[in-house]
């Protein structure tokens, strides 16, 4: 293949995929894009428009070639990636259908570089109507940036509610905090009035709640919330786990890019920045254990909290997570780091041999690192340094697809507002109890951390994408792209969930998982430029 | 056969500007990979390789959306609203909250366009990139409210889904407070669609005129009509322009119920299926027929059909234009089109 490809045709038979994320060529300055074909969302240097339509045309003349069930053999089989850069997209689909056609140009007007590792990688408050056909429906409807678009109801409450909300904050952002608790008064009031078991009542409840916190327990500062015992921690993620797909998708779609970048490997290193109960691992151990050419050597350090009772759960799922390997004969060793923050801790703690490739697993974890920072500098970026200088094969990056991070305390709340209310509507398709109600508390504590803190206790500091891109990229890390196989398997996860409205969306590279049109997590696959000083550890 | 097809491919470029040519030949060749021939689709690439955007209630160029999802049938409805310049102000009511209590305008007449996106009623969704660029710039342009639905696709949901979403749709935006204008203080509904669109609008038209639900108008941009009679224009361009017949019978087939054949009223109107319209309170249509798209006679025989009801229809006629002309402002047919559209609505 040449220089150009950017899949692999892969006969895919089990879970275990065989072609890898891939990385793309680098980014482009903003102003040589075309900006006709970006209003239909695609990327393509003004530049390669002749190029690209070059391909397309030789593409048609091979396609004419090929009978109507060859073509559609490509769907089934290839991966792709990234289909928002048409020239690449265009250039994988030739390569595909005619191994042998030259794919001129190195030229100047290439968007495609060779591929700079060629022994490596080869490699996307809506609403409730309470759908009585009677006249009390509950909308709320939601658009992107934040912004909250209320529409009117028969019964005006909810939308009081709503107004009511956001005029407290208002007072709290001014500091006039009499004000904030009459409102709190009155927002009582009203919610005693809608229907607190879903919609604005019940989201609109735990914005309440956070609130009366902030205004009642500590003027200007924030509150610093009461930490939860490990136990209580576990209880409430284990089912907020269960109620809904958001950490699934997570972990799904880290193991499946985590298994493609060991492609090859015999010694590998996941390291967990949070181990919690370890669910995310039998599930790579198992695919590992499956693997054609049989598993590698694994080993795993799970970063967690120190624990106060003098039990050491880090190793108790260690042992846990070693039992299941001994009985699928991976070789496996566990390491446990306790930590209560990642920038705590050192690079020689996770003692990675020049040997093994490594994988960095990050789920919900990196945004809590955008606080304040110390002497040393950001967390961040302390954290994001010392990642690079291990030399990952794949940073895994799953985070809260919102912008909780904004410095103004009302552009906050109404984007936490607007985020948590979606991610309840999409709770509500669950009906299990305990899960549920027990979901809604670890959600809830995810809101009053954005509500109630500031300062270093307000930890639950999320960005969107976007962001994570640029500050990714900027401390020297390339995106690894997640295909077509990775949605895929993403959308059949999702089919396992009965709820329909969940959706799994493609975005230059990243998968997205959201409610309906709104996305909510993001999971992106990033690989570490290696510094110019930095010996580089074997491949 | 690759020598014609070579041909084909130069004719086309000779007729549509280069981006035109890019953007609806990358839909060509990945629609050819995502029809099966046993009639199967294969969504999941489908829904990887569709650019997606999300809505935004920040206003650009004046126009801002969001989506509204209705939780008993899962439609998601996107509403495009345009904000003039001096209304800006009075809209938010503090800070990240706008509130759609008012009617649009209590003295004004505000159209509300309910628009059914194309793709031959199986690519695509309302919040497809180039679908929601087109309702952006439609709401611009009639300076009013857009709502694009997100209707159920072939083949997982054949005849009559689509339809009674796009009933439902209609439904919807009568019994919206926030859609009301004008003294009359009602909702101004027009019906627009394009290509498998431009079939719903009809159908939903149709309905509603005899359930008496009132649509001020029709714009139905080169709709998807056909019999199994090929006709002259069929024969005539059939694989010249990015469209094969033989891929229309395709979607057919996905579309219609199983064994049916392209007589059946969905498809062909004024067929010897279709019902006759006469006497029914229809409402006036804008039917736009691109010369060298090879439906065109059955989109003329529709506007004489409607012709022939006693119902009032205008053909805008474009010789040189290809299917997908509207999707980029590169071309006079665009431009023609807008002022058309703007006319029809605002008359």
């Amino acid at each position: 293949m040449g220089p150009y490809d950017s899949s692999i045709s892969s006969n895919s038979t089990s879970s275990a995929c065989s072609s890898s994320t891939k990385p793309p060529p680098p980014q482009q300055p903003p102003e040589q894009m075309d900006h006709l074909l970006a209003g239909a969302g695609y990327k393509v240097r003004s530049n390669d428009l002749t190029q690209v339509a070059d391909r397309l045309e030789q593409l048609e003349t091979v396609m004419v070639k090929s009978s109507p069930g060859d073509f559609s053999e490509l769907g089934n089989d290839t991966v792709y990636y990234n289909p928002t850069d048409l020239a690449s997209w265009v250039d994988s689909l030739l390569t595909e259908l005619n191994p042998n056609v030259t794919v001129h140009g190195s030229g100047p007007g290439d968007v495609s570089d060779p591929d700079p590792d060629p022994n490596g990688f080869n490699n996307n408050f809506p609403v409730n109507m309470n759908n009585n056909n009677n006249m009390n429906m509950n909308m709320n409807v939601y658009g992107e940036f934040g912004q909250q678009v209320v529409t009117p109801v028969e019964e005006d409450v909810s939308i009081r509610l709503v107004h009511v909300l956001m005029t407290c904050a208002e007072a709290v952002q001014r500091g006039e905090l009499s004000l904030a608790s009459l409102l709190i008064d009155d927002l009582q009031g009203l919610l005693g009035r809608v229907n607190s078991g879903c919609g604005i009542g019940k989201v609109g409840s735990f914005f309440v709640d956070a609130l009366s916190r902030r205004v009642v327990n500590s003027p200007q500062n924030g509150v610093v919330q009461v930490d939860l015992s490990a136990y209580e921690n576990e209880i409430l993620y284990h089912h907020y786990y269960e109620a809904c797909p958001y950490l699934k998708f997570a972990h799904f779609t880290a193991n499946q890019a985590i298994l493609e970048a060991f492609d090859g490997q015999d010694c590998v290193h996941v390291i967990d920045f949070n181990l919690m109960q370890g669910l995310q691992w039998p599930a790579l151990i198992q695919a590992l254990a499956l693997r054609p050419g049989g598993p590698p050597l694994l080993r795993l350090t799970g970063i967690g909290p120190p624990s106060m009772d003098g039990r050491d759960p880090l190793r108790e799922i260690g042992l846990k997570l070693a039992e299941l390997a001994r009985s699928v004969n991976v070789r496996f060793a566990f390491r446990g780091v306790a930590a209560s923050r990642l920038d705590d801790v050192k690079p020689w703690m996770l003692q990675v041999s020049p040997k093994e490739a490594v994988a960095v697993n990050s789920i919900m974890q990196l945004h809590k690192l955008l606080g304040p920072g110390g002497p040393r500098g950001p967390p961040i970026d302390l954290v994001l340094d010392w990642i690079r200088e291990l030399n990952p094969r794949i940073l895994m990056v799953v985070e809260q697809e919102s912008n909780h991070n904004q410095p103004e305390f009302l552009d906050r709340f109404t984007e936490s507002l607007y985020y948590y209310s979606t991610m309840f509507d999409s709770l509500d398709a669950c009906t299990a109890q305990p899960e549920k109600t027990l979901a809604e508390l670890y959600i809830q504590r995810e809101i009053c951390n954005v509500v109630c803190c500031e300062g270093s206790a307000r930890v639950e500091r999320h960005e969107p994408l976007v962001r994570w891109r640029e500050r990714l990229t900027s401390a020297g890390f390339a995106p690894l792209h997640l295909g077509s196989n990775a949605f895929k398997q993403a959308r059949m996860l999702l089919t396992l969930f009965s709820a329909e409205g969940y959706s799994v969306e493609e975005n230059e590279g990243c998968l997205t998982l959201g409610w309906h049109s709104r996305p909510l997590i993001a999971a992106s696959a990033w690989q570490a430029i290696p510094k110019p000083s930095a010996v580089t550890m074997g491949r | 056969m690759a020598g014609s097809n070579e041909i084909n491919a130069n004719e086309a470029k000779k007729v549509v500007p280069l981006h035109t040519w890019i953007l609806i030949s990358n839909f060509k060749l990945a629609y050819n990979m995502l029809r099966r021939p046993d009639g199967t689709f294969n969504r999941e690439l489908a829904e990887f390789l569709d650019r997606k955007v999300s809505a935004n209630t920040v206003p650009v160029d004046g126009v801002y959306s969001f989506d509204v999802v209705d939780r008993s049938t899962s439609l998601l409805n996107r509403v495009y609203r345009y904000l003039s310049p001096e209304n800006d102000s009075g809209r938010q009511l503090g800070a990240g909250i706008i509130e759609l209590e008012k009617p649009l305008s209590a003295t004004e007449v505000v159209p509300v366009v309910i628009f059914f996106h194309g793709g031959s009623f199986t690519h695509s969704s309302a919040n497809s990139a180039i679908y929601d660029t087109f309702c952006r710039r439609l709401t611009g342009l009639v300076e009013g409210v857009v709502v694009s639905v997100n209707y159920r696709r072939s083949p997982e949901h054949r005849y009559p889904s689509a339809y009674e979403d796009g009933w439902e749709a209609l439904k919807w935006v009568h019994s919206r407070s926030w859609l009301v204008s004008g003294k009359e203080s009602k909702v101004h509904v027009y019906l627009a669609g394009d290509s498998s669109g431009g079939n719903i609008a009809h159908h939903v038209a149709h309905r509603a005129a005899m359930s008496n639900v009132e649509v001020l108008g029709n714009i139905l941009l080169h709709p998807l009509f056909g019999g199994e009679e090929r006709t002259e224009s069929e024969k005539r361009l059939d694989g010249k322009y990015f469209v094969k017949l033989q891929d229309r019978d395709w979607y057919w087939r996905a579309f219609l119920p199983e064994g049916e054949d392209r007589d059946h009223p969905a498809c062909n109107i004024f067929g010897p299926r279709g019902s006759s319209l006469s006497g029914l309170n229809f409402p006036k249509s804008l039917v736009v027929v691109a010369g060298l798209d090879l439906v065109q006679d059955w989109q003329l025989a529709y506007v004489k059909g409607l012709q022939k009801s006693g119902h009032d229809v205008k053909l805008l006629f474009l010789e040189k234009a290809t299917i997908g002309f509207y999707f980029l402002p590169n071309n006079d047919h665009f431009y023609t089109l807008m002022e058309e559209m703007r006319n029809f609505i605002r008359s």
